[in-house]
């Protein structure tokens, strides 16, 4: 599903930010990404997010090779990878319902044919009654689940996560964990980056840890 | 009421993804009333100008006027009265007809104001002569003819014809002017308040992008709020401009003095509108929403274009 085959990225002129990595990640697993601040892990979710393209090396997603993809071709793509970002990213003028529909909007989806989806979903991750709220009433933790909501809203095949416990307490990261597990159990690929060790052990899924601009998988 | 519920959303209709009022929104739409407001005036004003002219035009080509000055010796009635002979006798002429010294009093009142007393000043008199056929009327031989009367002159108005519509044209090429600069204006702020609606938006953007939108879906998005602030903006601008005219038509009908009033009718004619002039300004509403949503439509490209991703 993603391949990486020496993969070398930097900005610009500047100093390289990952060097010749190489990896492969099945249809259906779940990895986390580890390494300490100033690794790489936001860089290679960028890279995996297509919003970056490799400086150097072979990278391919979904069976095909990025660097062969023009701009559409790679928008196309993209619609079939979430994100989650750390900061949630959430449209403060947006109702929690409207940020989570957002994605099916882009497709062209009408509100009737959205609907039923985005408040089933929101029922799963616990929002039902929260829907209509507005994001700057939402707890840090509803944040996040409508973040992972609009992430899964439009099936995608591959889930980025881009430190989604950062801003949570204890008790609701190991219930976050819980939903991308369940998640993944459907079937979506996904990749979580996280320093926090207590979870990685927990959870034991297998790890793509950066150290020094390199990668080490175990 | 709990705070949080007030806040709560209780619809689930879409909300336009671009927010729509922000400070800055609501300042264009500020703007461009008042700079639609600014173009209506100026576009009211040219088709005030130019019916004026084309009525003072034709007015003018449709009459001659015979002068005939005191000369001492000479008896100024029988003059007039050979002069409307010659007149009426001459080819395209319809009538001709002396003007009393009531009437000649009349014509200078306007001018000269009420108290105006012409029986102790020795001025001319005129023969006014209308045209049948302006185009076809013997003029020439009217001019030969009249040189039997001694201070008979005949005043096509040729001369007053053509400098105003000399002065005509550069009212309305200046107008057309000042419109075009209007509107650039217009555009050129449209166009800086786009980038800081864009700089502002951002994580929209941002966002918009991540999820899989394309650079088109974002314009559209952009777009669509900036024809929205277009169309509020002009409308209000263009209604403004109407009522103003109709104001204008009122005061000037209801309390200017009457000498005053006909002054300003003699030169601009009347303030009211016809509903062709009402649809000519109002069209100005569409056109203005139209230019601003394609002016951001072009500036959210340009920006989507320099922002890597």
């Amino acid at each position: 599903m993603i391949e990486f085959n020496n993969v070398s990225l930097r900005y610009g002129d500047g100093p390289t930010i990952l060097r010749d990595i190489s990896f492969s990640i099945k249809k259906g697993s779940f990895h986390f990404l580890t390494g300490s601040s100033g690794a790489g892990k936001t860089s290679l979710l960028r890279l995996l997010l297509l919003s970056l393209k490799p400086s150097e090396g072979k990278m391919s997603m979904l069976g095909q090779e990025i660097s062969k993809l023009d701009r559409d071709r790679l928008l196309q793509l993209r619609r079939h990878i979430g994100i989650v970002f750390q900061e949630f990213k959430l449209l403060d003028h947006l109702s929690t319902f409207e940020n989570v529909a957002l994605p099916l909007r882009v497709l062209g989806q009408q509100p009737k044919e959205y609907e039923e989806n985005v408040k089933e979903l929101l029922n799963w991750v616990g929002l039902g009654e929260r829907m209509h709220a507005l994001p700057n009433v939402l707890s840090g933790g509803e944040k996040q689940r409508a973040a992972i909501a609009r992430a899964v809203i439009s099936r995608p095949d591959i889930l980025l996560a881009d430190e989604p416990t950062g801003n949570v307490d204890p008790e609701l990261s190991e219930r976050l964990l819980h939903l991308f597990a369940e998640l993944n159990r459907m079937g979506t690929t996904i990749i979580i980056a996280t320093h926090e060790l207590s979870m990685i052990k927990k959870f034991n899924y297998p790890q793509i840890a950066l150290k020094d601009g390199g990668i080490i998988i175990r | 009421m709990n705070i949080l519920n007030f806040l709560e959303k209780k619809d689930i209709s879409p909300t336009p993804i671009v927010p729509t009022q922000t400070l800055t929104s609501n300042t264009l739409v500020f703007l461009i009333a008042i700079m639609t407001f600014l173009s209506a005036l100026t576009f009211g004003g040219l088709i005030l100008v130019q019916k004026s002219a084309s009525a003072w035009s034709s007015d003018i080509s449709r009459e001659v006027t015979i002068q005939i000055m005191p000369i001492e010796g000479e008896l100024m009635d029988a003059n007039l009265r050979l002069a409307e002979t010659i007149a009426q006798a001459t080819s395209g002429v319809s009538n001709a007809q002396a003007l009393s010294i009531e009437e000649s009093e009349a014509l200078l009142k306007p001018w000269l104001g009420e108290e105006l007393d012409l029986t102790d000043l020795n001025i001319p008199r005129l023969v006014v002569v209308k045209l049948s056929d302006p185009l076809n009327a013997d003029l020439l031989s009217l001019k030969n003819e009249l040189k039997i009367i001694k201070g008979a002159r005949l005043d096509t108005h040729d001369a007053w014809r053509d400098q105003l519509n000399t002065m005509a044209k550069t009212i309305i090429i200046s107008g057309m002017l000042i419109f075009l600069l209007i509107v650039v204006a217009t555009l050129l702020a449209v166009f800086f308040a786009t980038r800081s609606t864009m700089s502002s938006s951002r994580q929209t953007v941002d966002v918009l992008h991540f999820i899989g939108a394309s650079n088109r879906f974002v314009a559209k998005e952009f777009g669509s709020r900036f024809l929205r602030i277009g169309l509020k903006g002009s409308l209000i601008g263009g209604i403004s401009a109407i009522i103003f005219y109709m104001l204008l038509g009122f005061i000037t009908s209801s309390y200017l003095p009457s000498s005053s009033t006909e002054q300003i009718t003699a030169l601009f004619g009347t303030f009211s509108l016809s509903l062709w002039d009402i649809f000519a300004i109002l069209s100005l509403v569409p056109i203005i929403a139209l230019l601003t949503a394609y002016t951001s439509r072009l500036t959210v490209r340009r920006f989507l274009k320099q922002i890597a991703w």
